[in-house]
């Protein structure tokens, strides 16, 4: 007996090592008693005990029902008991019947609280619904939203996300555009303009050709920096050209404020636990299907869309898999090849930056020619900027295809050169605007010139889009209509929508407003009717001349992309004010001769006058915080400030990962233990088993002959 | 079927899976076997309204990532294991992976969701994974 006791117990031990597959874990896990009794279970089982007054539902889960297999809590109403009860009724996971029996419950509770505390739960539930109904109505109010819901269906939520970045940068524009009146506008209309300034008027010399040079008529419009004028608002810190450049700073730091702010909401979403999940496949199983879907003809495509997200995942895996393995030739060959790309690249953006230069110097120079050929030297820059802009990055498209990156990182050095292109083509053409306005004379309003470029440079960019998308991308899709066998047609191929170009445009332009907006405030305004209608020529470019992309695109990190973009272009144009002010600043002989810093008033004079005019407290205040005393104390705390976020968030990121350490062992150990407890009680069973056959062996009389115990019989050949 | 005469009617689920707004749904008879009482997917009324409510758009997010978990567990055992996994994979894509594709993908997500290292995605992991998702609550949801 003994060895068949032992054999029996090392059987049963040997199921329950850890090694044990994993099928016989799961079924047997649930199946054990102790389960039930575990702690964590009891706490998803809070109103076990309590009935529910209509009886049909429990107070907290449902009861078991007959067709469930499994009668175990669900972990999901895992909220303490006060908590749940103070939750709004339709946060809760229960069914009808047994949300009414809640809601009779909660009244119920109301005469046994009292007065007060009744008025205010009464209070607080009305608040609630008063803000979610203005959430709700302030959600309803926004515009486009059918168009965005159209475009996502056929498009996927990449090419929507273009579409609602437009969206988000036209608010950015009419918000300018209400700080521009606030500060700018308003004042010059209430309080009017100095006395030695030019009536607006429509002159006897102008024409309609004059508004495209931009002369005369333009020239003293309230469209450019000359027209603002101190006028009769004259307190010592309280006058136009104050206001003016408050104004401007006003605008530049709520951009900053708001961008900043977008950037890092999207970026919450992306860095997860210090882990970078740039590809996260749960993400993509679980909410890859779009629950909104009723057609067909959309529901395929979906289906599509998500098998070439997978395939795109599986295809980085096996590059992935296949750059490890590259010998040590291949990897030579590759980087001598990435080299020579590299410097292609860099020889390409040399050339580009030449071609401008050349381009501004040209059309700096008036000489005299026909009117049209005057006209297209004026625009020669904005023609040749704008042209470097819609080739280079298609080329660069083509060398990166070349490199042998993934796929992300060859979109990723695309995006990044696109972007260094258009940033510093803008940059280079407003320093030799800088310098060539700078060689004017006198009594030329150069902060008018230098507007009047900005603007060019942004209608052109309009026009370019208008005439690319009509001339270009609409005929394109006509003779793949049309004759879908002819050479031309299946040279060309079909078009998608390019998102991260689009976007890049989109940044550009926001960028080039952003640097003129100080020399020609009405930028925003030009700017808004701008985005208008290339919302509406992209969504006819998009429904009716692309087909959808078969791979999509990931929005949530775009988001993030996009916001840095714009961070970038919003930096840029801050120093590009900063400098050209700081230009002013130290060559004291050129003043301007306009605008609200015309007549030898300089900005440091003007807040000069202001801060002398302050009691004496605020001006050693404020002498000391702009002297060089102040400034090393506060990058010293800047410093300290970030330093202490830095590590606290290493911090973090340490407990994280030895939380996560500490839940896999406990789990496992768990598991272990429910295992060891199934063991020790079906070792007890059998062991009782064993003794009551035994037992029944010895006290039956008629055996036949058996003095010995028979081998322990399996247990289903017991007769018990 | 009479309703008036006879409240408490139940719906097959034959006749609900073919509603405009569940056709196109890979995951129809799940969710309709989700919110039934006798896991058949015979609805009652109070159960379908059950339905449309978490699905529709005012449902809150903890309230819809249970369900979503429940829609998911295709083996009722409230945990999603790599067979649950494969099952809602195949249905996503019509089963245009191969085998050993969908076995990869579906262990690389397991590898990436789960947090106890018990190989499945209990409540709490498939809930951490679904909260950083920011438009989970914008395609969990059905207009009726």
């Amino acid at each position: 007996m003994e060895e068949h006791h032992s054999v029996n117990v090392t059987s049963v031990l040997s199921d329950a090592s850890p090694h044990s597959t994993l099928s016989l874990e799961s079924c047997e896990y649930y199946q054990t008693e102790i389960f039930d009794q575990l702690p964590s279970i009891q706490a998803c089982r809070p109103g076990r005990s309590r009935q529910g007054v209509l009886g049909v539902c429990e107070a907290e889960r449902g009861s078991p029902q007959p067709g469930e297999k499994r009668s175990d809590g669900h972990p999901w109403t895992r909220a303490p008991r006060d908590k749940a009860s103070l939750q709004p009724l339709r946060n809760l996971a229960m069914c009808i019947e047994a949300k009414r029996g809640a809601r009779v419950r909660r009244q119920m509770e109301i005469s046994n609280i009292g007065y007060w505390e009744s008025w205010r739960r009464s209070q607080s539930i009305n608040r609630k619904r008063v803000w979610a109904q203005m959430r709700g109505s302030l959600s309803g109010m926004l515009p486009w939203k059918r168009t965005l819901r159209v475009i996502e269906g056929r498009f996927g939520v990449g090419v929507k996300a273009y579409f609602v970045f437009l969206r988000y940068l036209i608010y950015l524009n009419l918000l300018h555009c209400a700080l521009v009146w606030g500060y700018i506008l308003g004042p010059t209309t209430f309080y009017g303009r100095g006395n030695s300034s030019k009536p607006w008027r429509f002159g006897s010399k102008d024409s309609f050709l004059q508004f495209f040079n931009g002369s005369s008529y333009l020239n003293q419009s309230p469209v450019f920096y000359g027209f603002y004028t101190r006028g009769s608002l004259n307190f010592p810190c309280l006058h136009t050209p104050l206001l003016y450049f408050a104004g401007i700073l006003t605008i530049l730091f709520l951009s900053l404020a708001m961008v900043v702010r977008r950037m890092t909401v999207g970026l919450k979403h992306t860095w997860l636990l210090g882990k970078r999940y740039s590809v996260n496949v749960s993400y993509k199983i679980f909410r890859g299907w779009d629950f909104t879907i009723q057609d067909p003809a959309a529901g395929t495509l979906k289906q599509s869309f998500i098998r070439n997200d997978l395939k795109l995942f599986l295809e980085e895996q096996s590059f992935s898999q296949r750059e490890a393995k590259r010998t040590l030739g291949q990897r030579v060959r590759l980087y001598l090849l990435r080299f020579i790309l590299n410097v292609l690249v860099v020889s390409l953006l040399g050339g580009a930056f030449y071609l401008i230069f050349f381009a501004t110097e040209t059309s700096l120079e008036e000489c005299g020619h026909g009117w049209f050929v005057s006209l297209f030297l004026q625009y020669l820059a904005p023609i040749t900027i704008t042209f470097v802009n819609l080739v280079l990055p298609n080329i660069f498209r083509k060398i990166s295809s070349f490199e042998d990156y993934s796929l992300t990182t060859q979109v990723n050095t695309t995006i990044v050169r696109s972007i260094f292109l258009k940033l510093a083509s803008l940059g280079i053409y407003l320093y030799f605007l800088f310098k060539t306005t700078k060689a004017l004379e006198q009594h030329q309003c150069k902060e008018n010139r230098f507007g009047r470029e900005i603007c060019k440079l942004s209608i052109f960019n309009f026009l370019a889009m208008f005439f690319k998308t009509f001339l270009l991308e609409f005929p394109r899709k006509l003779v793949q209509e049309k004759y879908p066998t002819s050479l031309l047609a299946r040279r060309l191929g079909t078009q998608s929508f390019l998102i991260t170009f689009n976007v890049l445009d989109l940044v550009y332009s926001q960028t080039v407003s952003w640097v003129g907006i100080y020399y020609c405030p009405l930028l925003p305004l030009i700017g808004i009717v701008t985005l208008v209608a290339t919302f509406y020529i992209k969504k006819f470019t998009v429904l009716r001349c692309c087909v959808a992309e078969q791979r999509m695109f990931r929005a949530t990190s775009s988001s993030v992309l996009f916001h840095f973009m714009l961070l970038l272009g919003l930096l840029m144009a801050a120093a590009a004010l900063g400098f050209s002010l700081l230009q002013e600043e130290v060559t004291v002989d050129k003043m301007s001769s306009c605008g609200p810093f015309g007549n030898g008033e300089t900005l440091y004079n003007v807040t000069g006058v202001c801060v002398d005019s302050l009691p004496s407290l605020a001006q050693s205040v404020l002498r000391y915080m702009a002297s060089e005393a102040f400034a090393v104390p506060l990058i010293l705390t800047e410093i300290i400030i970030l330093t202490s976020y830095v590590s606290r968030g290493r911090v973090n990121q340490r407990a994280i990962l030895r939380l996560e350490d500490m839940l896999v062992t406990s789990s496992s150990d768990k598991r272990f233990l429910v295992r060891q407890h199934t063991t020790m009680l079906r070792l007890q069973r059998e062991l009782r088993r064993l003794r009551s056959a035994s037992f029944r062996e010895d006290a039956a009389p008629s055996v036949a002959g058996k003095t010995s115990r028979p081998p322990p019989p399996p247990p289903e050949n017991e007769a018990d | 079927m009479d309703y008036t005469n006879e409240p408490d009617c139940k719906l097959p689920l034959a006749l609900i899976v073919n509603m405009p707004e569940l056709k196109e749904n890979p995951f129809r008879s799940r969710i309709v076997e989700s919110f039934s009482e006798d896991g058949m997917g015979n609805l009652s009324f109070n159960e379908f309204v059950d339905m449309f409510s978490v699905l529709s758009e005012m449902a809150p997010r903890e309230l819809k990532a249970i369900y979503a978990f429940k829609i998911y567990d295709f083996n009722v055992d409230n945990y999603l294991c790599k067979e649950d996994l494969e099952k809602t994979l195949n249905r996503l894509t019509k089963e245009e992976l191969t085998p050993e594709e969908v076995e990869l993908v579906c262990e690389k997500a397991i590898e990436e969701a789960d947090l106890d290292g018990d190989n499945k995605l209990s409540y709490a992991d498939f809930e951490n994974m679904i909260t950083r998702a920011p438009d989970f609550l914008s395609t969990f949801h059905i207009r009726i």
